[in-house]
């Protein structure tokens, strides 16, 4: 994968990471975790929209799969978080995989309202099954993780998703899905099977998204309501995809940081205010950043690269 | 050339990390959180933006009686300060900005926050923190039963509610209907999730042997348009029932009355009192509404209907002078803004009561051994009580009927039914 | 070309390959079935009357916000996620004015007008910068742009309640047992009257020839002297146009301003458009007014989907239509030569 940045930087970026729990206040390490999380999601949908070409506006359908599993089995079995995050990644591989096929049918703009359909859909189906999973006054794990756990848990989880990620993509299967991306025709042609590494696309992609939504109910101090993904959440994780672009680590980590520190630090903004801020300012930066960059932030490193003369 | 970045690159990095430590330092405190020997902070958080908006004058209308009160000098020369902050009424932004006034604001107590779901998603958090969460702006009966027992995980005696809670409000409903038609066939609209199912479920209970009589119980899902919520009220119609009930948020209840009219219903109508809001009705009434006769509760005073009441003119001068923005609506008979105003008296008489020496624990004294009886801005009569028995600060409501059409208003009638648990 | 698939909904697939394809014509059979069973029933049922009646004019709003977003995909082949904003925003535009004022439908032809500026702004500032670099990148600015018309609208008028006193009165005709108020004729006239006009523009005008060229073959029309642009961001005025009678014709029909009005209207507009076919306007009129219809009757006749089933419901029934006529109902599949 092109993005593997030089493993110095790699270094110095653990380095940070391992350092920051011990010097920020816990409120910022909740935000530092609440990246990290971010991070798996888009990291996720960015397999399957990058990579693949396949445009979802649904993976907050698959975080709330994720969420949920992660909350009822708590409730229910007390199971260790890790473990129900594990669970989480398994339900969600089977569900992406589900919705994967018939997405075959579909592309494009088809496809992605589609998903838009499953978006709103999915957070309806608690208020159907209401007892066994909450309602609207939502599902409450049994244990509730500290700032410092979550921080670690999301980071390492980031790491090993991400390296997972790279060990697909270099491989095989990378060249599968960019292939599929880049002409579908072609890749057919050349004996690339269509329905395999689409759904398999799909499937890894709602997997790391749920794995995401175990720690984002985990970060709600271990509380799931459908209010929490609402489509919104959706359309935050398609913006995280887009403002990282194609091909950059750092262009993630920059999608991450956008869609999970932005919208806090708008309500805070002075001017607007608290009372105004938050949808004001978070919809403004999203429109500037696309008109900036429309390539994400892989594009703007690619040319940062180009004009350093590399 | 690659050198220097690498140096420019390790002296940011020692800075950032030299400001954050500065910062994490700074930020410790000693004594009692949020309290200085002038300031108290407080903080909530509120559907600032975001679909359940239309609440935002609560916060205002609080943050404009700390105002008034801060004006006069405060509670022991301390003045306070509300840091109201945005939820969107979306549990995964409450978490944050609750762990943002508690860690990065180190406000006293998190006062006044709205939304069941909200609440529950803090509520853990807030109570091993030993933490007051007061006066939650929902009707819910967690707040009551769960100081006590044990839910979710645990007691919650730090957790305080306010307002009268929805299965209280729903079996008042209940008994009046029995007492005005024995034989009612009862037809229920209800949004279909917990605000919704609470009041049914409190219906049901009211109604005893007779919750037979509920002939059809409709659900609908926020959002729904109005036709598909005409389209209940059709239903209702139709499995014959002569009173309607509706327990539904504002919107829905415009739609659900004006569809009443309209297919041409005249069933003896109740409402819900979040819903009861003068400025609601007189939309549904402009949209073509017959509302003269439903029946509804208030548990605050009416600025439109009594205006002379001395805790309404202090209602009026204090908007006026501190959120002129409200003016108009509270004119209109808003009582959402009577609603803060009356959250903001209870809080600040339990701050009077907690002492000079104010402490959390101080705080909850205060506030689960009331007796509020002078409280302006609440129905006149009525208390705001609690005691070891008492976990419900109000347990009292007054029954209110719609005269005058179009440009009518609610009006009191009976006594004040008290004992609502 | 294909891979041996042996799934059945393949062998469906070709099955109706065969048959030609679920063509044109088999669909105009289906819709005049429907309409003969809407027919029957509404005179054997005055409730059945009413749901219709109702849900035709609720699904109209339904179909001319579906017809501004099959426009807008026309012209520039992306989803404008901020058509219902936009639409809810002059929407409050046409509230304030008539607090400044001005009559109804004073308000009314100057918010169409403000509207049709909006779009071409919208178009030429915000999305013509950015489609040619990244049709991904201009759908984001539309989604950045729904987030902050909701925040500046709330932020002027605030989240609660306005009224807006209905053109069309509250009176209520009263035939035959039935009582229909006179909001909901009112606005299947508007939308209808504005549709027609729209579809007049493009059939019987120079420019709607000019536009139609633009969208389908730019290259080529460029060459013959049409200023592609100028029709791109002309469409785009248009869609803002018709919103905007979307809008104007929710609000009556749903009693109360609030910045969330168009929001559900949204889903069933995307629900609509591809139902019918994302290149197909009239697909799309007919798919919302199928679509308001059929939500309305099932609320009423079919109470085993409760409430909370009802969207995942008619998802479902929108993916399983997808499944068999990928490109809508009224589309057309095109055939891409390798």
């Amino acid at each position: 994968m092109r993005y593997l940045p030089a493993l110095g930087s790699l270094v110095a970026v653990g380095a940070v990471l391992a350092a920051l729990p011990f010097l920020l206040s816990a409120y910022h390490v909740a935000l530092a975790a609440q990246v990290g999380i971010f991070f798996i999601a888009v990291l996720g949908l960015n397999i399957l929209t990058g990579y693949t070409g396949q445009i979802s506006i649904g993976h907050g359908a698959f975080m709330a799969i994720g969420g949920y599993t992660t909350a009822v089995l708590s409730r229910d079995h007390h199971t260790n978080l890790v473990l129900t995050m594990i669970a989480a990644f398994a339900i969600c591989l089977v569900f992406g995989v589900l919705v994967g096929l018939p997405a075959l049918r579909l592309s494009g703009v088809y496809l992605a309202l589609a998903t838009f359909a499953l978006a709103i859909s999915v957070p309806q189906l608690p208020l159907k099954w209401s007892k066994f999973l909450g309602g609207r006054d939502g599902v409450q794990t049994a244990t509730t993780p500290s700032h410092v756990w979550l921080y670690a848990a999301a980071w390492t989880a980031s790491a090993i998703l991400f390296v997972l990620a790279w060990l697909i993509l270099r491989g095989r299967v990378g060249r599968a899905f960019r292939a599929v991306r880049d002409s579908e025709i072609a890749a057919v042609a050349s004996g690339v099977e269509l329905p395999l590494y689409k759904t398999l696309a799909f499937g890894i992609s709602a997997a790391y998204a749920g794995i995401a939504g175990s720690l984002f109910v985990l970060a709600t101090n271990g509380f799931a309501a459908p209010d929490e993904f609402g489509v919104v959440l959706s359309l935050e994780l398609l913006i995280g995809a887009a403002v990282a672009g194609l091909g950059s680590l750092w262009g993630i980590l920059a999608g991450a940081a956008f869609i999970g520190l932005l919208p806090t630090v708008s309500s805070s903004v002075p001017v607007i205010g608290s009372a105004h801020g938050q949808d004001v300012v978070f919809g403004a930066a999203v429109v500037l950043v696309m008109l900036l960059i429309p390539d994400g932030f892989a594009g703007l490193v690619a040319r940062v690269r180009r004009l350093a003369g590399a | 050339m690659a050198v220097n970045r690498r140096k420019l690159g390790a002296l940011l990095c020692a800075l950032l990390i030299t400001a954050a430590v500065a910062g994490a330092a700074a930020a410790s405190h000693t004594g009692t959180p949020g309290v200085t020997s002038n300031k108290i902070v407080i903080g909530g958080t509120f559907p600032l933006t975001g679909p359940a908006s239309l609440y935002k004058t609560i916060p205002a209308a609080e943050q404009a009686y700390y105002a008034y009160v801060n004006a006069k000098g405060g509670v022991f020369h301390r003045k306070i300060v509300d840091n109201v902050l945005d939820d969107q009424y979306d549990p995964s932004q409450t978490v944050p900005q609750t762990q943002k006034l508690v860690e990065q604001d180190h406000v006293f107590a998190v006062v006044g926050s709205l939304g069941t779901a909200p609440i529950l998603s803090t509520w853990n958090y807030l109570n091993k923190l030993k933490i007051p969460q007061v006066l939650v702006a929902t009707g819910d009966a967690f707040w009551g039963n769960c100081v006590h027992h044990a839910c979710q995980g645990g007691t919650k005696p730090w957790t305080l509610g306010w307002q009268p809670d929805y299965p209280g409000e729903a079996k008042l409903y209940a008994k009046y209907i029995l007492q005005k038609n024995k034989n009612a066939k009862i037809g229920v609209i209800y949004q279909n999730d917990a605000y919704g199912k609470n009041y049914l479920a409190g219906l049901k209970t009211g109604l005893g042997s007779s919750a037979n009589q509920i002939v059809d119980a409709e659900s609908y899902n926020l959002g729904d348009s109005a036709q598909v919520i005409a389209a209940h009220v059709v239903a209702l119609r139709a499995h014959g029932a002569d009173t309607f009930v509706i327990f539904a948020t504002p919107t829905a209840t415009i739609q659900s009355l004006v569809a009443r009219t309209l297919i041409g219903w005249s069933p003896l109508t109740l409402v819900n009192n979040v819903s009861a809001n003068r400025v609601f009705e007189l939309l549904a009434a402009q949209n073509g509404a017959n509302l003269d006769g439903i029946i509804s509760t208030v548990y605050t005073a009416s600025s439109t209907t009594q205006p002379n009441l001395p805790g309404m003119k202090l209602a009026t001068s204090i908007i006026h002078k501190y959120a002129p923005s409200l003016d108009q609506s509270l004119a209109q008979g808003d009582g959402n803004i009577i609603y803060g105003l009356a959250v903001g008296w209870t809080f600040v008489d339990a701050l009077q009561h907690a002492g000079k020496n104010l402490t959390r624990a101080g705080l909850m004294q205060a506030l689960r051994n009331m007796k509020e009886t002078k409280n302006p801005f609440i129905y006149p009569g009525m208390t705001v009580e609690t005691s070891k028995k008492r976990t419900f600060p109000m347990e009292q409501l007054k029954l209110i009927k719609w005269s005058g059409g179009k440009t009518g208003d609610w009006h009191a009638f009976g006594k004040i039914f008290s004992g609502l648990h | 070309m294909a891979t041996a698939e042996t799934s059945r909904l393949e062998g469906l697939r070709s099955r109706g390959a065969a048959l030609g394809g679920f063509g044109p014509a088999a669909i105009s059979v289906l819709l005049v079935a429907a309409a003969a069973a809407l027919l029957v029933g509404s005179l054997r049922s005055s409730t059945f009357a009413q749901l219709t009646v109702q849900g035709l004019a609720l699904g109209s709003v339904y179909g001319s916000l579906a017809l501004a977003l099959v426009l807008v995909y026309r012209a520039s082949h992306i989803v404008n996620f901020a058509q219902g904003e936009l639409a809810m925003a002059t929407t409050y535009v046409a509230y304030q004015l008539i607090q400044w004022g001005l009559s109804y439908w004073e308000a009314f032809f100057a918010t169409l007008g403000i509207a049709f500026v909006l779009g071409t702004v919208l178009e030429v500032g915000l999305i013509r910068p950015v489609l040619h670099r990244s049709a991904i990148a201009a759908v984001i600015v539309t989604v950045g742009l729904f987030i902050l018309i909701d925040g500046v609208v709330t932020w002027i008028w605030g989240g609660d309640f306005k009224f807006m006193p209905s053109p069309f009165g509250t009176t209520i005709y009263h035939v035959g047992g039935v009582s229909i108020a006179r909001l909901y004729f009112g606005i299947l006239v508007v939308v209808l009257i504005s549709v027609l006009l729209v579809w007049a523009l493009f059939r019987f005008t120079k420019l709607g020839l000019g536009m139609r060229a633009a969208a389908l073959r730019p290259a080529e029309a460029a060459l013959v002297g049409i200023r592609v642009d100028r029709m791109l961001a002309i469409g785009w005025g248009l869609a803002a146009v018709l919103g905007a009678v979307a809008g104007l014709m929710a609000e009556p029909s749903q009693y109360v301003l609030e910045p969330t009005l168009m929001q559900p209207i949204l889903v069933y507009a995307f629900a609509a458009a591809v139902l019918g076919g994302l290149e197909s306007p009239a697909g799309a009129v007919v798919g919302g007014l199928a679509l308001g219809v059929s939500l309305n009757l099932i609320v009423q006749y079919v109470p085993a989907i409760t409430s909370e089933l009802q969207l995942p419901f008619a998802f479902a029934v929108l993916l399983a239509v997808l499944l068999i006529k990928p490109s809508g109902l009224f589309g057309r599949r095109t055939v891409r030569r390798v």
